[in-house]
This record gives C-alpha cells, sequence and structure tokens, in this order.
C-alpha cells in the first residue's frame, strides 16, 4: 500500500467522525510512516492521541495488507503514560480507531492496578498495544526472556513527557529506552509534551543527545493557540484580610457565586490536605451542594476516583475540589471554570490547569485565581503578565543519577543478566549519564558485586554474581524478589491502608500522621469524619464519627517553589507599587492598606534596593532578608549567609524560607552592619561556602533519603502484602551517619550533595541573584515590631533547616527538655 | 567526661559511649549493642558501610580500658540477628577481653545459650542483686530498682530562637533508669519525660543533666 493510500484510509475515519485532523496530526502521521523519531508538542486535549496512534496502526496495515482477515500477533507498540489514571482514556481512543479501521488489533494496560492473572495472560500473548507506566516497563525488564517480548515492537510512545522530565522517573524512563533501541530493532521512538522552556532539550533527552535517533528526528509543534483570562478574587475587605496562611477558606463565600455560575468548576488546591478542608468547609456552609459536589486527590481510592472522572464527564457535578491529579490528561469538557487557590508557583502548571476549563478548540479558558494570604496577590498579578506574555520554564533533567542506575542494573541482573561492555554502551548513550567515567562505571559494578571496592574479610555480602563468561546475574530468589517489590523511583513516607472494620477501602496515609493518632481520636480524610481505631498488619482500621475534628492529615512531598521566570514577573509586580497608581494592576492597588502598614516601620523596596528587616520577638531575634527570588534560591542563600555570619562568632540559627525571602532566628542578636562591611553576599568562595555550609544543614541528609531507597540500600517492606520485613528495616538517616563516618567518598553519599547542589539550590540562580543584589543598595531596618513581609515566614513553625557554629555543650546548658504534657 | 549519680547509695558513672558502671560491684553495663546487624544487612544485600561492623568493638574497648571491669553485664540484643561472620569477631573478642561476661536475654537474641556458654558467656533472663533488678524491657518490681535496655531513649531539648536537639540519654524515674543503646547503628526512640524524671543527654564528649524546665 502507498503512503497516499495510507492517509486515506486515516483521512476518512476523521471524515466519518465529522471531525478535519489537524496539520500536526498529519505531519506526524508523515514522520512516524518515514520512520522518524520525534517530539510532539501538543497541549492535552488536542487529539495528540491520534496523531501518534494512527500511524501506528497504519504502518501495521502497509506491513500486512491481509490486515483485515489475518492478525499477525504480537506487541507492536508501547504506550507510556506517567499516570494510571490516563491509561483507560487512551485505550478507550486506541480500541475504537483500531476496530472501526477493521483491524484486529487488541490494546491492553498494565499497571500496578493490573491484577496477577491478567499480567500473566498478557505475558503469555501481549497485546498490540501495551499501555503502561514508567515502573511497569522496568518491571518487564525484570521478567526473564524479555527481549522476545521486544523484538517486534515497531514504537514507543512517551506521552506527557515533559512530567516526567526533571525527576528519576525520567531518567528511569531514558535507561528503558536504551535497552529497548538495542532489542527492538525497528523502534521508533516519540514524546509528546507540553510547552516547557527547553523543549529542544526535552528531545535530546529522550531520544540520547549523540544518538542516531535524534539525527533522525523531528519536532512537531501543534501551536494551538488558545485564549485563556485570568481572574484574581480580590478580598471585599483588605484591611482584615490575614498576612499569613495558606488554606484561603475565608474567601469561601467568594466562590459560590462563580460555582453557581458555571456548569462545572474544578477548585486546584495545593496539598491534599488543603483538598479536603476546603470539600468539608463548602458542605458545612453550603449544604444543599450535597451530592453535587464531589473530592479528587491521590490517595483516595481509585474507584471513587474513576466515579468523579465520570461524574465530571456526565455533566452530573457541580464542582470537584482537587490537587495536581487532576492536571494531566482526562478530556473534561463539561469544565467551564477552574479556580486556583493559593500560588500555582509555575507557569506552565497554572497554564496547564487553566486549560482544563473551556475544553473545545476555540473556546476561551477562564480561570480565577484565589489568593490564601495577602502577599500572594502580588503574585496573583505577576501571574497575570505570565499568561499574556506566555512565560514558562524549564525542567532540568538529571545528571549522574547513580542510584537510578544501580537499580537499572539489579533489574537487567534479575532476570537474563547483562554484560557489562554491552550495557555501558547503551548507558553512555542516554543524556543522563552521558558523562559517565570508565572508572565510575566501575564503581558501580563493584559495588553491585561486593558492596564495595574491595574483598573483605569477615563479609557475606550477596546481591549480583559474576558468571563465568562475564555476565552479571543475580542467582538469589530473595535478592530478586526483594528488588521486584523496589522498583521505582517515587519515594514517600511509608504509606498504610485506611479501611473500615469490615473492609471496606477508603484510602491511603502517610504512617506519620497516623503514628501521632490515639485510639478514638477523630480526623478528617477522603471527606469524611473518621474514629481511629487500631493498626492491624499494616492497614489503618476506621469508623464512621459524627465528632467533628481539626485534625486533617497532612502529606509530604509537593514543596514548590517559584520558577525562575515566575520570581522575576514577581519582582516586577512588587516594584510597581511606588509607581503611579494607573501603572498598577488591580490586585497591587487592593493591597495598599497592607503596603501602608509594610512602609510605616519598613519599606517597599524599589528595584535598586534590598530589604533587611531585624526586630525583637519573644521567639528570638530575628533577621529577615528579602531577595524576591523564589524558596529554592532562598534556601541557598540562607543557609550560605547563616554559614558565613556563624564563621565570624559562634551562633546557632533556625532557618525559615518562603518565595519571598527567608529568615535567620537565633537568640542572639546579629550585627547587620558587620554583615554588611564584611561583604557576605559577595559570590567569592561562594561555592564553597555552599558546600560548608551543606554539612552543617538538613538538606543532604533528606535527599539521601531518596536515594538510599532507590539504590536498593533501605528495604521498605512489602506494605501491600502487610510484611513489615522489620529485621531489615534502618531509617535511611541512620545509614547516612555511617556512610558520613566510614564510607564518604560513596558515589551514592556524594550524590546527595550534588543533587542538593543541582536541583534544590539552584547554583546558577543564587550566584545571579547575588550578583544582583550587589548592585543594590542594601537598606536595613530596624523594627519594633513584625512587618506585614515578615509574617509568613516568622510564623513557619513546620519546615526549617538549623544551622550551628557552637558547641554542643554551650547550646544544652541553654536549653531544655520538652516534657509530657500529661 | 563521665557523670556519677548516687542509687540507693551506690555509686553509677554514666559515660558518653552510652555504657554505665556500677563502681562497688565493678561491673560495666552495655545495652543493646546489636552486633552483626551491619553483616545482616549486607547478607541481605544491603551495603551498609562494612568498617562500622570494627567499630563496636573498638568502643567497647574503650569504654574497658576506661573502668577496668571485673563485670561486664550485657542488657539485652547483644546480636541483632542469627549467627553470621560477626560472629567469629565476637569470639575474638570474648577471648582477649579478661573480664567476665554476662548476657541478661533480650528480643533479639535468637542465638542459642550454649553457643554463648561455650565461650563462657553466661545467659540469664535477669539479673538481681544488693536491691537492683538488671532486665532487658523495662519492668516494675516491687522493692526494686529496675535498671533495663531496650527502649534506645533519646531526648527532644529546645531553646530560645526555636532550636531543638535530640540526644540519646540515660533516661531515670524514681525506681528506674533506662540506658541508652550502645551500638553504632541502631536508631533511637524519644521520650518525654515529666518532672518528677531524671535526664542525662549524650554527647560524644560527655554526659549532661538536662534541664526539665
Amino acid at each position: 500500500m502507498t503512503r497516499d493510500q495510507l492517509y486515506d484510509i486515516a483521512a476518512s475515519w476523521f471524515q466519518s467522525q465529522d471531525w478535519e485532523p489537524f496539520p500536526f496530526q498529519k505531519q506526524t502521521w508523515k514522520a512516524f510512516l518515514q520512520g522518524k523519531h520525534g517530539l510532539l508538542n501538543a497541549p492535552t486535549g488536542s487529539g495528540k492521541t491520534y496523531a501518534l496512534w494512527f500511524p501506528i496502526v497504519l504502518n501495521y496495515i502497509k506491513k500486512n495488507p491481509e490486515y483485515k482477515k489475518k492478525h499477525k500477533k504480537g506487541l507492536k507498540a508501547i504506550w507510556i503514560t506517567p499516570l494510571r489514571a490516563l491509561s483507560h482514556e487512551i485505550k478507550q481512543s486506541a480500541e475504537q480507531v483500531a476496530t472501526d479501521l477493521g483491524t484486529q488489533m487488541t490494546v491492553a494496560i498494565r499497571s500496578g492496578d493490573t491484577s496477577t492473572k491478567e499480567r500473566a495472560r498478557q505475558k503469555k500473548q501481549m497485546p498490540d498495544l501495551l499501555i503502561t507506566t514508567p515502573e511497569s516497563l522496568q518491571l518487564l525488564l525484570a521478567t526473564k526472556g524479555y527481549d522476545k517480548i521486544f523484538k517486534n515492537c515497531s514504537a514507543i510512545v512517551v506521552d506527557e513527557w515533559h512530567e516526567l522530565l526533571g525527576t528519576k522517573r525520567g531518567v528511569q524512563m531514558e535507561l528503558g529506552l536504551s535497552r529497548l533501541r538495542t532489542i527492538s530493532k525497528n523502534l521508533r521512538i516519540w514524546g509528546i509534551s507540553a510547552t516547557i522552556g527547553n523543549l529542544e532539550q526535552a528531545r535530546q533527552v529522550l531520544l540520547g543527545p549523540s544518538s542516531q535517533a535524534l539525527e533522525k528526528s523531528i519536532m512537531i509543534k501543534a501551536n494551538l493557540k488558545k485564549k485563556i483570562t485570568v481572574k484574581s478574587i480580590i478580598p471585599k475587605e483588605m484591611e482584615t484580610f490575614p498576612w499569613r496562611g495558606h488554606l484561603g477558606i475565608r474567601l469561601l463565600e467568594d466562590v459560590v457565586p462563580i460555582i453557581n455560575a458555571s456548569k462545572t468548576t474544578l477548585l486546584f488546591t495545593n496539598t491534599r490536605s488543603q483538598c479536603e478542608i476546603w470539600f468539608q468547609k463548602i458542605l458545612e456552609k453550603h449544604p444543599e451542594y450535597a451530592g453535587e459536589i464531589a473530592m479528587h486527590h491521590g490517595s483516595i481510592n481509585k474507584e471513587t476516583r474513576v466515579w468523579v472522572e465520570n461524574a465530571i464527564r456526565n455533566e452530573s457535578l457541580k464542582a470537584v475540589v482537587c490537587t495536581s491529579s487532576l492536571d494531566l490528561g482526562v478530556d473534561f469538557a463539561p469544565v467551564e471554570t477552574v479556580v486556583q487557590i493559593g500560588g500555582p508557583k509555575g507557569i506552565a502548571r497554572f497554564l496547564q490547569r487553566a486549560g482544563r476549563s473551556g475544553h473545545r478548540p476555540g473556546k476561551e479558558s477562564v480561570i480565577y485565581f484565589l489568593p490564601t494570604h495577602a502577599i500572594e496577590l502580588v503574585e496573583a498579578s505577576a501571574l497575570q503578565q505570565a499568561v499574556k506574555q506566555r512565560a514558562v520554564e524549564d525542567r532540568m533533567p538529571y545528571l549522574n543519577s547513580y542510584d537510578v542506575l544501580l537499580q537499572y542494573l539489579t533489574t537487567l541482573a534479575i532476570s537474563d543478566g547483562f554484560y557489562p561492555e554491552e550495557i555501558y554502551q547503551e548507558i553512555k548513550q542516554t543524556f543522563c549519564y552521558q558523562a559517565v567515567s570508565e572508572d565510575q562505571w566501575q564503581w558501580l559494578l563493584n559495588f553491585l558485586v561486593m558492596g564495595s571496592q574491595s574483598l573483605q574479610s569477615y563479609d557475606e555480602y550477596k546481591k549480583v554474581e559474576v558468571e563465568e563468561d562475564g555476565k552479571f546475574k543475580v542467582n538469589n530468589r530473595g535478592v530478586a524478589m526483594r528488588h521486584r517489590f523496589q522498583i521505582g523511583t517515587i519515594v514517600g513516607d511509608a504509606n498504610l491502608t485506611v479501611r473500615y472494620q469490615k473492609g471496606g477501602y477508603i484510602g491511603t496515609i502517610e504512617e506519620y500522621f497516623i503514628s501521632k493518632l490515639k485510639a478514638g481520636d477523630v480526623f478528617t480524610f477522603a471527606g469524611r469524619n473518621l474514629e481511629f481505631l487500631r493498626i492491624k498488619e499494616m492497614q489503618v482500621h476506621v469508623r464512621n464519627s459524627s465528632k467533628k475534628t481539626n485534625k486533617v492529615p497532612a502529606w509530604g512531598g509537593g514543596r514548590m517553589t517559584l520558577s525562575a521566570q515566575m520570581s522575576k514577573l514577581l519582582r516586577e509586580e512588587l516594584y510597581t507599587v511606588s509607581l503611579d497608581k494607573k501603572d498598577q494592576s488591580k490586585e497591587i492597588k487592593s493591597l495598599l492598606p497592607m503596603f501602608n502598614q509594610q512602609r510605616f516601620e519598613s519599606i517597599v523596596p524599589r528595584p535598586d534596593e534590598f530589604l533587611i528587616e531585624t526586630f525583637k520577638t519573644r521567639d528570638g531575634y530575628h533577621h529577615l532578608f528579602y531577595p524576591f527570588e523564589g524558596r529554592f534560591v532562598h534556601e541557598a542563600m540562607g543557609s550560605l549567609l547563616g554559614y558565613r555570619i556563624s564563621l565570624l562568632s559562634p551562633i546557632t540559627f533556625s532557618l525559615a524560607f518562603n518565595d519571598y525571602g527567608f529568615e535567620l532566628l537565633s537568640d542572639k542578636e546579629i550585627d547587620i552592619q558587620q554583615v554588611i562591611d564584611n561583604n557576605l553576599f559577595s559570590t567569592e568562595f561562594m561555592l564553597d561556602d555552599l558546600q560548608k555550609s551543606l554539612n552543617s544543614t538538613e538538606m543532604a541528609r533528606r535527599k539521601f533519603r531518596d536515594i538510599a531507597v532507590i539504590s536498593g540500600m533501605v528495604f521498605t517492606g512489602y506494605p501491600d502484602k502487610g510484611v513489615k520485613m522489620k529485621h531489615l528495616q534502618s531509617s535511611s538517616q541512620l545509614l547516612f551517619n555511617v556512610f558520613r563516618d566510614y564510607e564518604n567518598d560513596n558515589l551514592l553519599y556524594q550524590q546527595a550533595f550534588t543533587e542538593t547542589f543541582e536541583h534544590q539550590l539552584e547554583e546558577g540562580r543564587l550566584r545571579i541573584s547575588l550578583e544582583r543584589i550587589a548592585t543594590q543598595e542594601i537598606v536595613w531596618k530596624s523594627c519594633s515590631k513584625p512587618t506585614p513581609f515578615s509574617f509568613p515566614l516568622i510564623t513557619d513553625r513546620m519546615s526549617r533547616e538549623k544551622l550551628s557554629s557552637e558547641k554542643l555543650a554551650d547550646r544544652i546548658k541553654r536549653m531544655a527538655a520538652i516534657l509530657t504534657k500529661k | 567526661m563521665t557523670l556519677p549519680i548516687k542509687i540507693q547509695d551506690h555509686t553509677f558513672i554514666m559515660h558518653p559511649s552510652g555504657v554505665l558502671f556500677w563502681e562497688e560491684k565493678s561491673m560495666l553495663i552495655i545495652s543493646d549493642v546489636h552486633l552483626g546487624k551491619v553483616s545482616h544487612f549486607r547478607k541481605f544485600g544491603a551495603a551498609v558501610p562494612q568498617k562500622a561492623v570494627l567499630k563496636n568493638f573498638e568502643l567497647m574497648n574503650e569504654a574497658i580500658a576506661f573502668f577496668y571491669p571485673k563485670t561486664i553485664c550485657f542488657l539485652g540484643d547483644l546480636f541483632h540477628s542469627s549467627v553470621n561472620k560477626e560472629w567469629e569477631l565476637f569470639e575474638k573478642w570474648v577471648a582477649q577481653t579478661s573480664s567476665e561476661l554476662i548476657l541478661v536475654e533480650g528480643n533479639h537474641d535468637i542465638i542459642s545459650p550454649l553457643k554463648y556458654e561455650k565461650l563462657g558467656v553466661q545467659v540469664v533472663p535477669e539479673i538481681e542483686s544488693n536491691g537492683f533488678l538488671f532486665t532487658h524491657h523495662p519492668e516494675e518490681r516491687k522493692g526494686y530498682f529496675n535498671f533495663s535496655g531496650h527502649i534506645h531513649p533519646a531526648v527532644r531539648l529546645r531553646g530560645a530562637g526555636r532550636q531543638t536537639l535530640r540526644l540519646p540519654c540515660f533516661f531515670k524515674s524514681s525506681n528506674q533508669m533506662i540506658v541508652p543503646a550502645f551500638g553504632e547503628f541502631t536508631g533511637n526512640h524519644t521520650l518525654k519525660p515529666s518532672k518528677k524524671n531524671e535526664v542525662f543527654a549524650v554527647t560524644k564528649e560527655s554526659v549532661f543533666q538536662v534541664d526539665l524546665g
């Protein structure tokens, strides 16, 4: 069949649906059929599935002209999706096309939700299209004879690639692709990505920076422009609007008319606990919505989530309170309006959420921004600008993630084993490991086989063995079994299943929260008030309660920071405060009462000013610095400055950070004049000082937690099976200390510091910020009480860092034990 | 720097390594060493640095050189798991040690007492002596002052400027003292004292009595 004949098949299908294929879809078909690889830049709901599924089917038809009568079995394509929730939607579309075109192609899903029976069936006979997640793909590589499964696979499509890029799941994907390129000879690799700042790099990471695939690839942009309107909800009484907070419940009544005016409204919150609280409060204040509003977040059971998703599609819900769990995929045509509660922290995320509304081509997207405290209105104003300029941030890919590589090598060792020379060539082609040296590679191999760099006496380390012909293989069933349970790169607190006593599954919750409850305590979860009964075999037993409670589980993760672009826009908005009223946005104008209060004892900085405030409260001496650079840069700058001050004289700090600035709190007063005179904001020796400051804070320690789990050094047990394997559990904290004391040249230990540098502290941005501060005039205000700018920082009790240059003994003398409340 | 304390007219000396020395009896009390833990992890494929194995023995030797005890009493959890190669190191260590060795059994001690007795280590469920009761799990028994381990006690301190610190400790109440875990590769558990307790925090150099506010 000629290519034109194939296009005709596709075109007539579109005709039968009364659709017209978009140019980007046709371009993708052509490129695919020409055998090219590529990256498709298209937003959700634009028909991107058809852009890539069609040519896969057409390619099959081309090779099997008898396709209507004879079905050639075997895996032809893999579709990777980052979220399990998206797979059903893709399956439906793909099946529809396969059937309508008269093929007998089959589509199946393989993910953590797939039953063992179904998995076994798939292993015997793979479907033509397999929809799966990066983790499940790795698990396939952990099965014996996996090369036969993939041998005739003609395509792999990595959907929502921007979500994976910049995470270790993305690295896992790079490794999976590096293997598939060898074993599937005719594989085409395609990615689909929403718009991000570094699209070109996204293509490189997907295909390999120096690969033939990259040479033979194409970037296709959908270029579907959409009108987005951002409306800020401005508090009617600014005088009483709080200076701090993160819930936003105070503006609940302002949301009601918005919900009433739309068919369906999505309310995006930043955390799952915030989501729970909003849902609860709306029902409490407006019981008339009962049955018409729902909640959706990642800890709620799958059935409920699917039910909510379907209810949105059927237009049977007025509103859904959700988290990033509804960020991706799933086409919700009935959604007319989106409300963002609290700062979204990133522009791409905000645009994506806005795009959930007015989903039909040509329709306008409307998003409301609801501030949770006063300064967030500045952010709202900056977001308006961001949307106007279509500014988007980069997703920074990882480099040299040894933990993921060790996991991957063990995966290969438990299935068919591997020969190092072959795999080394493959991983050198990936973006992540392009710079891994032969020495480092040898280090990793030694680590796998000996658990160290040389054979030691009295050692019984057991993991990977080297067979006579040089093949690296795991022959111990226990090692293999434990490894299969550990595959993955998303590390969280241990999760417990929440169930009714009689067995109904409600969701999962972090162990940390439950450990603080006593039997009889009532907490809010999944929109219900539940009484905690007991923990049994990793399950939390509860029953419904009518008691009121303010206990809402807090979920870890999800700490976000402003991107560089957003921080810049934020500063620019703030600088308009000193301009004429007509040059100010209405958000900035509305904040006048707060700015007046701020100016009472301090200033609102102008572009050429850098503000430092100091004051004393019951808690101690507060020193506040306002670079307006986003949380991560402030973490770096705070640690750096704290470290440099601690060199002047012994002192202990508690540090707090937010997107606007940072605080150094101490029981001693810092002489700010000395900070200025000693030029402590200098970029000289910045790296060195930063490295040293890291040793005195907890940041690297926290990074190490994930590394220890991913690399298989910390075993998390079999939570689903209720097996804790307690004798093999140790905290990563403990492990970190042992490495620090005995093996600090270990690559995994080192990785914790490198990652903190590259991904947490954003060294590059820190340098630019310091250079900017060097050009500014430092304005130091000694205040008599906290200012509006300082308020969110000084009241942060949760996420503080510590830094000390004092002797432990000297500190202990000034401290007292925390006593029991009894 | 050590810290002595009088309990029922006997003198007990707390050492920064977390051991306790009963002066009148010349008995060194060491709790929760968890020997073999590092090797156990390594055997199961978790590459905990092997050098950490020797540290426990070094630290025990330091404590012995400091007090020259007649008797060493392990308050349970001497070994973390079943026998592995660290047992051989233990055998060697026992051969070099001139003190009398007693193990009060803990929940982790699953190695057969016969194996210990072969080395001349006595294994007992508990020790009663001079009105003192030595057990692994904390216990209340009328007329006795109890020394125990098992808990791996730690305490959290708070100071001005939102400072906090967590340190392992000796945790004492009117008729009981819980000894900190000795082992290098063991965690600890934070206890909240009441005003009736006495708490002695342990740092690398010293033992401090903690201010209970």
